[in-house]
C-alpha cells in the first residue's frame, strides 16, 4: 500500500497545462528523485501532492485515504515540506522557525513540551544548523537559511518528507550530508521524495526516479534504468557519458 | 532585559503617561487636583464639582478611547503585516480605514449618527468589512491569494473610497454643520468623547484581541510561505481571511470613535518588533501597549497645542509616522540593493 499515491492528476495554471495525466506514488522505506526539465512540472507535483493545490482532476491519496479529506494538522504530522525558496521577511531566529514545524503537535496556546523540545535539539543537530540556531535568519547566508528549512521539516518527526531543490545553496560537504541524512531516514523507514536538478548527487543514494516530461510521468524505476542515455537525450536533450578526466569527480563525506 | 523587568518597566511608563494625560492640560484642573480627585475615593476631600466631572466625564473617557484606540490600531497593523507577509502593510494600505471612514462619514452625513452612538461603528464596520472583502475578491486566483496583488487592490480601493468619501462630504456642502462635522472627524481627533464612545472602543478592542489571541501561532506562520504554512498545518486562507476580518474590527471601532488616524498600524508594529522580535506571543502584548501610549501621547500633544492651531490628531500621528514610512522605505531598498 501506497503512503502517498497520485492517479492521473491534471493541473492547468493560467492557461497552461503543467500536468497533464501524472501518475507517481511514494512509500515508506523509500528515497524517491523526481526529475525533469525546467517547467516539467515537479514544483507543482509537490504542491498537490502537500494539497497546497488542488488539481484539476485526479486524485491524491494519504494512506489510502483523499488528501482533502485530512485534517490540516492531522496531515501535518504524516507529511513535511522542504520549500525551494527561503520564505520569510521577518527576523526570526533559526530556532523559532524551527519550533515552527512542531506547531501540528501542539495544542492552541500550549507551551513547548519536552517532547518538543527534544525534537527541535534533534533536527537543529541533525542539519548542522545548532551553531546559527539563534541568529535572526535574515543574517543567515543562503545554504543556512536552507539548512534552518530543512531542520524545521526534521522537527515535524512526520514520517514522509518532500524536499523542493533542497540542495540549492548548500556547500558541497552539507549537500553530501544532506544526501546521506536523506538516504538514513529512508533506510529508517521514512518515505522521502525530492524534486532537484542534481541527479549526479543523488542518483546515487536514490531507490527509484520518476521523471517527469511534459507533463507526464516519462519513466518510473531504479536510477540506472531511468537516466539511461536514450531518456537524458528525451528528456533534457542531452548526451551522458561515463566519468572521464578531471570531472566529473565523485565526492565523498 | 527580563519579562519581569520589563513588564515593571512597561506599567510604569504607562501609569506616568496615564497621569500626566489626566493631570497636566493648558486649562483646567491640574495634577494637584489629580491627586485630590484620585484622594477622594480613599476618604480624602472631595473636589470641586466641575473639576471632578472634568476628569470624570472629559478627559478619562479621552483616555480610554486614546488607549485602545492605539492599541486597536497597533494590533490591526501586526496582523495585517504578518498575514500579508509585508512589513509595510497596515489598516491604512489594504483599503480598510479608508472603507471604515466612509461608512463613518455616511452615517455622519446622514444623521444616524445624531440617532444612536453605535450608528457610526456599525456603519464603519460595514464599511470596512465591504472594501476588505473587495480587496479579498479582486486578488483572488486559483483559489490563493497573491499578496502583492492583494497590497495593489488595497491601494486602488484606498483612493477610490477616498473619492467617495470626499463626493459623500461635497454632496452635502450645503449642510454646513453636517460637512464640517465629517471634515473635523475624518481629520481624526478625539474631543468630546463620553463614556459612551469609551465603552464601544474598549469593548470593540477586547472583544477582536480576544479573538486574535488563540490564532498567536498562525500569525507567526501565515508569515512564511503559504505552501510551508499549509504544510505545518495551517489552512492559510481561511486563517488569513479570519485574522483580517478581526483586524477590520479592530480598525472599525477605532476609526469610528476617532476619526481617520493615520500611521499608528504601520509604525508600532516595526518599534515593537524591534523591542522584543517578530514572534507574536510577545509582539501583540507589545503592540497594544506601545500603541496605546503613542496615542495617548500625541493626543496629549493636541491637547496642549494653542487653540488656534486647531492641531488635529490625526496631524500629529502622520507627522510622526510619515517620515518613518519613508525611512522603512529607504532601508527595505538599500537592502533589496545589498
Amino acid at each position: 500500500m501506497s503512503a502517498l499515491a497520485v492517479n492521473n492528476l491534471r493541473v492547468r495554471l493560467g492557461t497552461r497545462e503543467v500536468l497533464a495525466g501524472v501518475n507517481c506514488e511514494l512509500q515508506k522505506g523509500e528515497f524517491v528523485l523526481l526529475a525533469g526539465r525546467n517547467g516539467a512540472g515537479k514544483s507543482t507535483l509537490l504542491r498537490a501532492m502537500l494539497g497546497a493545490l488542488v488539481p484539476d482532476s485526479g486524485s491524491v491519496t494519504l494512506h489510502s485515504r483523499a488528501l482533502a479529506a485530512w485534517q490540516p494538522l492531522e496531515r501535518a504530522r504524516e507529511m513535511a515540506f522542504v520549500p525551494q525558496s527561503v520564505d520569510t521577511p521577518f527576523e526570526f531566529t533559526g530556532r523559532e522557525l524551527v519550533t515552527m514545524g512542531r506547531h501540528a503537535h501542539r495544542g492552541r496556546g500550549q507551551l513547548l513540551e519536552r517532547a518538543d523540545e527534544r525534537a527541535i535539539t534533534q533536527a537543529l543537530l541533525a542539519a548542522d544548523a545548532m551553531a546559527f540556531a539563534e541568529q535572526p535568519v535574515t543574517t543567515l547566508s543562503g545554504g543556512e537559511q536552507r539548512r534552518i528549512a530543512v531542520a524545521r521539516a526534521l522537527a515535524t518527526e512526520a514520517p514522509l518528507l518532500l524536499l523542493d531543490e533542497p540542495t540549492n545553496n548548500l556547500d558541497l560537504e552539507h549537500a553530501l550530508q544532506l544526501v546521506a541524512m536523506l538516504a538514513r531516514f529512508a533506510a529508517a523507514g521514512r518515505g522521502v521524495l525530492v524534486a532537484s536538478h542534481d541527479l549526479n548527487l543523488f542518483a546515487q543514494h536514490c531507490t527509484r526516479v520518476v521523471l517527469l516530461h511534459e507533463g507526464r510521468t516519462f519513466a518510473d524505476g531504479p536510477p540506472r534504468e531511468v537516466l539511461s542515455s536514450a531518456n537524458m537525450v528525451t528528456v533534457f536533450g542531452v548526451q551522458s557519458a561515463p566519468p572521464s578526466g578531471f570531472f566529473p569527480r565523485e565526492f565523498r563525506l | 532585559m527580563n519579562a519581569r523587568r520589563r513588564t515593571v518597566v512597561v506599567a510604569l511608563a504607562v501609569a506616568v503617561v496615564a497621569v500626566l494625560y489626566l493631570g497636566v492640560a493648558r486649562e483646567g484642573p491640574g495634577l494637584a487636583e489629580l491627586w485630590q480627585w484620585l484622594g477622594s475615593s480613599f476618604g480624602g476631600d472631595p473636589l470641586a464639582t466641575m473639576d471632578e466631572f472634568s476628569f470624570a466625564n472629559l478627559r478619562l473617557p479621552r483616555l480610554l478611547v486614546a488607549a485602545f484606540g492605539g492599541a486597536a490600531l497597533a494590533l490591526a497593523g501586526a496582523v495585517m503585516q504578518a498575514t500579508f507577509r509585508n512589513q509595510l502593510a497596515s489598516p491604512d494600505l489594504v483599503g480598510t480605514a479608508a472603507g471604515a471612514a466612509f461608512g463613518g462619514a455616511l452615517a455622519i452625513v446622514l444623521g444616524w449618527s445624531k440617532r444612536a452612538v453605535i450608528a457610526t461603528p456599525l456603519a464603519s464596520l460595514a464599511g470596512a468589512l465591504a472594501a476588505t472583502s473587495l480587496v479579498f475578491v479582486l486578488a483572488r486566483a486559483h483559489g490563493r491569494f497573491a499578496v502583492s496583488t492583494l497590497l495593489l487592490a488595497g491601494l486602488a480601493l484606498h483612493n477610490l473610497v477616498g473619492a467617495l468619501t470626499s463626493f459623500v462630504v461635497t454632496f452635502r456642502f450645503n449642510n454646513y454643520t453636517a460637512s464640517s462635522d465629517v471634515l473635523f472627524w475624518l481629520m481624526g481627533g478625539l474631543e468630546a468623547r463620553t463614556w459612551d464612545h469609551a465603552a464601544i472602543t474598549s469593548i470593540g478592542c477586547m472583544v477582536f484581541a480576544a479573538m486574535v489571541w488563540p490564532r498567536r501561532r498562525e500569525l507567526d506562520l501565515l508569515t512564511l510561505h503559504d505552501d510551508t504554512a499549509h504544510s505545518l498545518g495551517v489552512d492559510a486562507t481561511s486563517a488569513r481571511r479570519w485574522l483580517v476580518w478581526c483586524a477590520c474590527g479592530l480598525t472599525a471601532t477605532t476609526v469610528s470613535n476617532t476619526g481617520g488616524i493615520a500611521f499608528v498600524g504601520l509604525v508600532v508594529p516595526h518599534l515593537a518588533r524591534l523591542l522584543v522580535g517578530p514572534s507574536h506571543r510577545v509582539l501583540l502584548p507589545a503592540c497594544a501597549v506601545l500603541g496605546a501610549l503613542l496615542l495617548v501621547v500625541s493626543d496629549w500633544v493636541c491637547r496642549l497645542a494653542p487653540p488656534e492651531a486647531n492641531l488635529r490628531l490625526g496631524v500629529v500621528t502622520a507627522l510622526f509616522g510619515a517620515p518613518y514610512f519613508l525611512f522603512l522605505l529607504v532601508r527595505q531598498r538599500r537592502g533589496e540593493s545589498s
